[in-house]
């Protein structure tokens, strides 16, 4: 539950529930209902009166024994904060975030599955240990070549529309199909 | 048996690989089987040149480490039936092939192929040893400029120290009314400093940057000056007689107009 305390020092950044939003008057006054609040409300600073120290948080990660998170522990995920230019390579078992563009003449080959926050022009292979559960997903998805698992996508010659909007490829039926990526449309579905 | 030609410059952007990709695809043309070898590893481009880029799987590299088979690195153009591509490796460097495995994969391929033309990187270092040590005949291009000229001079020298004698000149992207005003070097300023037989030259020509960027080969449009310079170039190294092209026949200002208005 978050309140606004008063007489601590730290200052801790909180997101709160959608269920209960805080519009944050002088009365610090509670309101339920969800429409009546502009989106900038619902991050807020809070003065918290027990401050979560960092070493504190990381005793508690690793104290957590909640068999749902088990079970994800073993899904190595790395994150490449820059662009990956022409002549470098990515090679990682698991999978591979990268926060900018995967240039021509780069590479990326990764276990499990590859997300470009930005364009995606590079060679990528997915699931490259065999796992053909792998997906690609990019906000701009123009690929020289495209792999999953055994499976070797190309462009097509000539002249072709690139979208742009975000694209994920998958394998489905033996084939792999580039989608428009929906918001939450793996939710259901097992993470591979 | 077929023949391997290697075509080197020593200085950048001179255009060897834009040298490759056309007299090699005016050869495939010409019914021969043709294959184009980049040794430019760590910086290929003849892949992109011919269009060619996201074909590639397996690389020059992995040949020689004996990752694949030959056949599988081997890329068929989507053009001619007889021309192929063996690209180079992008995230390795130069010291992942050495001189004797060049010389092994030459001797491979010439027992295929009509012609191995070998697309050298510039410089003078481990790349360019690579790309000589299995020619059998050597191209060297330039252009009107002295620092090219000088570089290449220093090439000849080193390609006769590697064995390779006799080597073949093209000067590229000459413009024929700088010369005749003297403000460009000369074809004869360039073979009195080099003292080499001249296989060709090749006028500039704004559609080698269009063509280059679409990637296809400037030989497959007929209405190119470098194109035809290029195509001739293919014919003499079949050993055909053909006289260099006239350079002088696009300065009148009737043939301006006629260029411009579409008729040539």
């Amino acid at each position: 539950m978050l309140k606004k305390a008063k007489g601590s020092k730290s200052k801790k950044l909180l997101v709160k529930k959608e269920t209960e939003v805080l519009i944050p008057d002088e009365m610090g006054e509670k309101v339920t209902d969800p429409d009546s609040v502009e989106i900038e409300s619902r991050i807020e600073f809070v003065e918290e009166a027990a401050p979560m120290p960092v070493e504190k948080a990381a005793a508690s990660l690793a104290r957590n024994r909640d068999p749902w998170q088990q079970n994800f522990a073993d899904e190595n995920t790395i994150l490449i904060k820059r662009t990956v230019r022409s002549g470098q390579c990515i090679q990682f078992d698991g999978s591979v975030v990268v926060l900018g563009d995967v240039n021509p003449g780069s590479e990326i080959i990764a276990s499990g599955n590859i997300v470009v926050m930005g364009a995606l022009r590079g060679v990528v292979h997915a699931g490259a240990t065999g796992n053909e559960e792998a997906t690609v997903a990019a906000f701009k998805l123009q690929p020289t070549q495209l792999r999953i698992a055994n499976h070797i996508t190309r462009a097509p010659d000539g002249e072709y529309l690139a979208p742009d909007y975000p694209e994920i490829a998958r394998i489905k039926d033996g084939v792999v199909v580039i989608e428009v990526y929906q918001l939450g449309q793996d939710r259901q579905t097992k993470i591979c | 048996m077929g023949e391997v030609i290697v075509i080197t410059s020593g200085k950048g952007g001179v255009g060897k690989t834009t040298t490759t990709a056309n007299i090699g695809t005016a050869l495939a043309a010409l019914g021969y089987k043709v294959v184009l070898v980049d040794t430019d590893i760590g910086l290929r481009n003849l892949d992109v040149v011919l269009g060619l880029e996201n074909r590639i799987v397996y690389d020059i590299v992995d040949v020689t480490h004996g990752h694949c088979r030959m056949k599988q690195a081997l890329i068929k153009d989507k053009r001619f039936e007889g021309l192929h591509l063996l690209p180079a490796a992008q995230t390795k460097d130069k010291t992942a092939v050495t001189p004797d495995q060049m010389k092994e994969l030459c001797r491979d391929l010439k027992k295929e192929f009509d012609y191995v033309i070998i697309d050298c990187p510039a410089g003078i270092e481990q790349g360019f040893k690579n790309a000589i040590a299995g020619a059998e005949k050597a191209v060297v291009v330039t252009t009107p400029e002295v620092s090219a000229v000088r570089d290449a001079d220093r090439i000849i020298g080193l390609l006769e120290a590697a064995e390779l004698h006799d080597p073949k000149l093209i000067v590229n992207r000459i413009r024929p009314l700088m010369v005749k005003k003297g403000d460009m070097m000369s074809i004869e300023d360039i073979i009195d400093i080099l003292a080499i037989d001249l296989l060709g030259v090749v006028p500039e020509d704004e559609m080698i940057v269009v063509t280059t960027n679409k990637g296809e080969p400037a030989v497959l449009d007929n209405n190119s000056r470098a194109g035809q310079a290029y195509r001739n170039m293919a014919r003499r190294i079949t050993g055909e007689d053909v006289p260099l092209m006239d350079l002088q026949d696009d300065t009148g200002f009737i043939n301006r107009l006629k260029k411009l208005i579409g008729f040539k």
